[in-house]
């Protein structure tokens, strides 16, 4: 059996999602394959059984006793085969399933990593989650019907094949009449699918408004609200509840229509058989064949239509894949990337003007903090127009910047799982001294396991001031030429921020570092200080001379928001 | 993750179930009874079919055939009919039902205690709220009323079959014994094996909105390969566990597909012999195979159906298992006391989150009406333990906290809530309208009540201006706000909630630096005449306030108002120091910090 997932998902076809459910059903051929074989001999052996049966009541009637018993054994031997080539059908319709789903979500995973941090500003990162709830069940789902839907189909060419044989008028009333009921059946459908959609969409809405209470817990806790939000929902659920009764009364509709239909059917072809069978043109026996064929058609041609909605849904799911896998990143690599050790001298700004040396610890302080922000953005290219050494930045591969330059800013995620593999993967031998610089030290220790301890999702069991004082750990540990940090003490209390202040200018002695912040104890500290204006450096200079000779300065620093 | 919610376990989940249907019994009455009579009617059909044959066979004209033919449409057409009723009836109780699981659900997770939302993580809170409540939708839709049906069925051909030949239905027992324990061999560990599976799709879905959410981490840490790494290991974690479950499925597929085969087996052989031995006839003999035959779909749709059912009750008792968390809001006591005042006295108390792993260790604190109290320490020192204790959030393990005289813990929840209010720094926007939004904390306000508290916080203009005014839908999916909007509508519940306690944690956090001025306007209007505690981490709310705690190591160690404590000279002075800019208290930067400090003092 396959081990899943694949190793190497390799390069998906995303040209279109047609495409892309070809490259899937070429990637596992050959469970592909063997589940549409073992569906098709399933087929067979269900469709053997009603003869054998036959057979033997024939034997006893003949009191042939060698016979029946012999028949009675083939029964046995055929309902063996049956329950073997039908449980081999569902293994691998099982792992086609899991494969389509598992190298979905892997690509769907790669090419978020490759897209980084132009993701958010690419696809609708919401869409790109939904890919792996829905999507990859959906697009499982066609993989998996292909067996069935395969096996289906040979089995109602071969019943049409032996009932046009027997009687050429019967059989075109069975052969014709069978598809003719199931295109009714499904125009009765139509108005049931609107309908259901309608309750799939407010079911989806209510989901919607549960995750929402879910992500709101915290504040209800704090305040209160829950009575009334309890109330709203209610509401809507007893709207859905309404929405799905009338949907049911569409579908119970159907329901009748399912057994008048083919049981109308039924009866029409026993009559006009009788008849047939009264002026001698067929065998009572035939007529009776002809009764279990026209019923046992049903079965297969509902599996036809089951396949054919399958794989529609999986193709609108694979069309949302191949969106997704189709994003290219606004901050591509240029034709033909300068070296990587070309990345040197000042690191520069010149839309603003800031200009950091190398080995230095420069500030940059604005009223604004999304300026600094900005400005910290085009020095590590997640935007354009940085420059290093005079060349600009995005003459260089990101790969390159990413590797030299370090933006750390306070949306960074903490990931989930071990504490240790997010603040150090590499396990660099860092750890320790960013901890202490970071004043994290504690926190580690308060924890169960230490840094083995498992990590929530978002990081969500720290506080605000933990997740920001981990995260400083976490950039210390990687160690850039030039680290970046974006207001990396703002949720710590002065006490701390004394200390980390302190400690990282010693830690980061004589490596180039900028810190977009304006508390002045960090300032204090810093070699260089950028005051930023409107977007453009109005001063620079040591944070005491600016505190002297820069009155907006000092208004920026000294001023805090408060209760 | 690390601690999962609980999960119900067999017997709660169906204690549960049988009291569901017990609230309906009329329904469930109905829909069972107009069942029976769809199934009778569809099994008189192949009878009379049997009958043509064999009128047929001894010569019967056309003039039978057409009888019979019309009889048996006569009975089609019944039996869709009751199918019609039967399929509505039973839509209706399930749809009731399941409005009623998914209000409780909802009710419990709204009294979930916050302590144990953050233990589990939202992650997986959610995943049951969304996934489970959907799984659980698809069972009692599809498979409850399904396996109705096919019990119903099975009793049924069952009766026919010790009707038309008591002998014949001897066979069928061979069967039974290797249905029975295959399929329980199945249930007893499908269960666990379905649970265990969800939850690792869970993992995989988590892993992947991780990745997405934070792409720009991912590419500025150069973590590609770690989260590829991560995901195919979530991935290979959920292959195994799907390996499991289809490999409990190899066993017990083929086991009852052999146990459909035998009976129809034997039926032919025992009944075949029989007929050569001249017990039965062969009119019984293919009546029995027909009814053994006919056994077969409803036997097979109901072990089928179990499967979805099982994978029904892991959700219903993912869902169950929410309510077991609940345990630091116990009911009160019958007769409420009335707190007199709004003092609130903290006397000897310690908290531990884990059984020797206290935080902190005896803490004394009266909290005067009126009086703002900034906390302030090194992160972890308890500052926010402590807030939620002055909020009630959690109890404290020893000593005991009052506010007008009575236990913070002795209060239910509602009550408690127009006592104190804790302000974390999250402020999420639900979905709703304004209105909602705001009016939530006090069911019931009216008009002016729910502008006054807008326009305290400067909103009401903006808000109605809105497209909708103050019925305009916002949250996800709605009319987007922004952060300083959403902030003051956070505000304008405080001020309708009216508390005459608040407890604000980071609370800067909650002011946006980014934002304009005015959003200070507006917390200064939902602080004034209130008492607030403030766990602050800048120094300048602490300046603002008429006395600071400073708390170190689950200890308050320094009390008193700021100038007190800058004369103290104690750390919180040297502090106070560096913060204006001095290296030592003899450096000459003075004028500059005091004058600011008086501006700031306001």
């Amino acid at each position: 059996m396959r081990k899943l997932p694949d190793a190497d998902p390799g390069d998906p076809d995303d040209r279109s999602a047609t495409h892309y459910l070809g490259w899937l059903v070429r990637r596992y051929r050959v469970t592909v394959f063997a589940a549409i074989a073992m569906a098709v001999l399933w087929m067979l052996c269900q469709a053997f059984v009603p003869a054998v049966i036959g057979r033997a009541i024939d034997a006893s009637t003949r009191h042939d006793r060698h016979d029946l018993l012999t028949w009675c054994l083939v029964l046995f031997v055929v309902g063996a085969a049956q329950a073997y080539t039908g449980v081999s059908r569902h293994r691998f319709a099982v792992v086609n399933f899991l494969s389509a789903m598992f190298v979905t979500v892997q690509v769907t995973v790669r090419q978020a990593a490759r897209l980084g941090s132009a993701l958010p500003r690419r696809l609708d990162t919401g869409e790109v989650v939904a890919i792996g709830t829905a999507d990859i069940r959906a697009i499982g789902g066609a993989l998996d019907i292909t067996a069935r839907g395969t096996g289906s189909l040979v089995a109602v060419v071969m019943v049409t094949v032996i009932l046009l044989t027997t009687s050429v008028p019967l059989g075109l009333v069975v052969v014709l009449g069978v598809p003719v009921l199931m295109a009714v059946v499904g125009l009765l459908i139509k108005p049931l699918h609107h309908r259901q959609q309608d309750s799939r969409e407010q079911q989806g809405l209510l989901t919607g408004r549960a995750a929402d209470l879910v992500g709101g817990l915290r504040v209800l806790r704090g305040v209160g609200g829950e009575a009334m939000m309890a109330e709203r929902y209610r509401v809507e659920s007893q709207s859905l509840r309404a929405a799905g009764v009338r949907t049911a009364r569409v579908e119970s509709l159907l329901e009748a229509a399912q057994v008048l239909l083919p049981g109308v059917f039924l009866v029409l072809v026993t009559w006009l058989g009788a008849h047939f069978a009264l002026a001698g043109q067929i065998t009572v026996g035939q007529l009776v064949s002809f009764y279990a064929y026209a019923a046992f058609l049903v079965a297969p041609l509902r599996q036809l239509t089951e396949a054919l909605d399958k794989l529609t849904r999986g193709h609108v799911a694979s069309r949302r894949v191949v969106t997704m896998l189709n994003a290219e990143t606004d901050l591509p690599d240029p034709q033909s990337p300068v070296p990587p050790a070309h990345l040197a001298g000042d690191l520069a700004d010149p839309e603003s003007g800031v200009v950091v040396r190398p080995g230095e610890i420069t500030a940059i302080v604005s009223a604004q903090p999304a300026e600094a922000a900005l400005i910290a953005d085009r020095l590590g290219r997640y935007a354009e127009g940085g420059t290093v050494g005079g060349r600009p930045l995005g003459d260089f591969a990101v790969a390159t910047v990413r590797g030299r330059i370090l933006v750390a800013d306070n949306d960074a995620h903490l990931f989930s799982g071990q504490l240790r593999s997010d603040l150090d993967p590499y396990g660099s031998g860092l750890l320790p001294a960013a901890l202490h610089t970071a004043a994290a030290t504690d926190i580690v220790e308060a924890l169960p396991d230490g840094l083995d301890s498992e990590v929530a999702e978002r990081g969500r069991s720290f506080s605000g001031g933990q997740q920001q004082r981990l995260r400083l750990a976490r950039a210390l540990v990687a160690d850039p030429d030039t680290l970046i940090l974006v207001e990396p003490t703002s949720a710590v209390d002065a006490h701390t921020e004394a200390r980390i202040a302190e400690r990282l200018i010693t830690a980061r002695a004589g490596r180039t570092t900028v810190l977009c912040t304006s508390s002045p104890l960090v300032l204090d500290r810093t070699d260089r200080v950028c005051f930023v204006e409107d977007g453009r450096i109005v001063a620079t200079g040591s944070h005491h001379g600016l505190l002297d000779t820069e009155p907006r300065y000092a208004r920026t620093v000294l001023r805090e928001d408060q209760p | 993750m690390t601690g999962l919610l609980p999960v119900a376990d067999n017997t709660q989940v169906r204690r549960y179930v049988v009291d569901l249907f017990r609230r309906y019994p009329r329904a469930l009455g109905g829909a069972v009874t107009l069942h029976i009579a769809a199934a009778i009617a569809g099994l008189v059909g192949p009878r009379l079919l049997g009958e043509l044959v064999e009128s047929l066979q001894h010569g019967g004209g056309a003039a039978v055939i057409d009888r019979l033919g019309l009889l048996i449409a006569g009975f089609v057409l019944l039996q869709s009919v009751l199918t019609r009723f039967a399929h509505l009836a039973s839509a209706r109780l399930g749809e009731g039902v399941l409005a009623r699981l998914r209000e409780e659900f909802v009710e419990r997770v709204l009294a979930l205690p916050l302590s144990t939302v953050e233990r589990a993580g939202s992650g997986d809170l959610l995943t049951r709220t969304t996934r489970d409540v959907d799984a659980l939708s698809r069972c009692v839709r599809l498979a409850v009323p399904e396996t109705m049906i096919a019990l119903i069925t099975i009793v049924l051909v069952i009766g026919a079959l010790a009707v038309v030949t008591p002998l014949l239905a001897l066979p069928l027992l061979v069967a039974v014994p290797i249905i029975v324990c295959g399929t329980r061999w199945y249930l007893r560990r499908a269960p666990k094996a379905y649970l265990e599976q969800n939850s690792r799709y869970s993992a995989v879905t988590d892993g992947l909105a991780e990745t997405v959410d934070g792409a720009r981490t991912v590419d500025a840490l150069r973590r590609r390969r770690e989260r590829v790494e991560r995901t195919d290991h979530d991935l290979h974690r959920t292959w195994l566990a799907e390996r499991y479950t289809l490999f409990l499925r190899t066993v017990w597929f083929p086991v009852v597909e052999v146990g459909y085969v035998l009976p129809v087996v034997a039926t032919l052989l025992v009944g075949g012999l029989l007929y050569l031995g001249g017990t039965v006839t062969l009119g019984q003999l293919t009546a029995a195979v027909v009814y053994v035959q006919l056994l077969i779909d409803p036997v097979d749709r109901l072990l089928s159906w179990l499967d979805e059912l099982q994978v029904g009750m892991a959700s219903l008792a993912r869902l169950l298992g929410v309510a077991e968390g609940r345990s630091d809001n116990p009911e009160p006591a019958a007769e409420v006391p009335t707190p007199v005042g709004a003092r609130i006295e903290v006397r000897g108390v310690r908290f531990a989150y884990a059984p020797g792993r206290e935080v902190l260790h005896g803490i004394d604190l009266t909290l005067e009406p009126g009086e703002r109290l900034a906390v302030v320490g090194p992160s972890g020192a308890g500052k926010s333990t402590l807030g939620r204790l002055l909020a009630g959030v959690y109890q404290p393990t020893a000593g005991t906290i009052t506010v007008g005289g009575v236990p913070l813990g002795d209060l239910p929840l509602d009550r408690l809530r127009t006592e104190v209010a804790l302000v974390s720094q999250e402020h999420h926007v639900f979905i709703g309208t304004v209105w909602d939004n705001v009016a939530m904390v006090r069911p019931g306000a009216d008009e002016a009540e729910v502008c006054s508290a807008l326009a305290a916080v400067h909103a009401l203009d903006w808000a109605l201006a809105l497209p909708d005014g103050l019925a305009t839908t916002v949250g996800s999916g709605g009319h987007q706000l922004s952060a300083a909007q959403a902030q003051q509508i956070a505000l304008a519940r405080l001020v309708l909630a009216d508390p005459h306690t608040l407890v604000l944690d980071e609370a800067t956090s909650l002011i946006d630096p980014r934002a304009a001025r005015d959003l200070e306007r507006s917390l200064a209007a939902v602080l004034r005449g209130r008492t607030v505690v403030a766990i602050a981490h800048r120094l300048f709310s602490a300046h603002d306030a008429d006395r600071v705690a400073v708390v170190e190591d689950g200890r308050i160690t320094e009390l008193g108002s700021h100038d007190e404590l800058v004369a103290a000279n104690g750390p919180y002075a040297s502090l106070w120091r560096s913060w204006h800019g001095e290296r030592t208290p003899q450096d000459t930067d003075e004028p500059l910090a005091d004058t600011d400090a008086a501006g700031a003092r306001r």
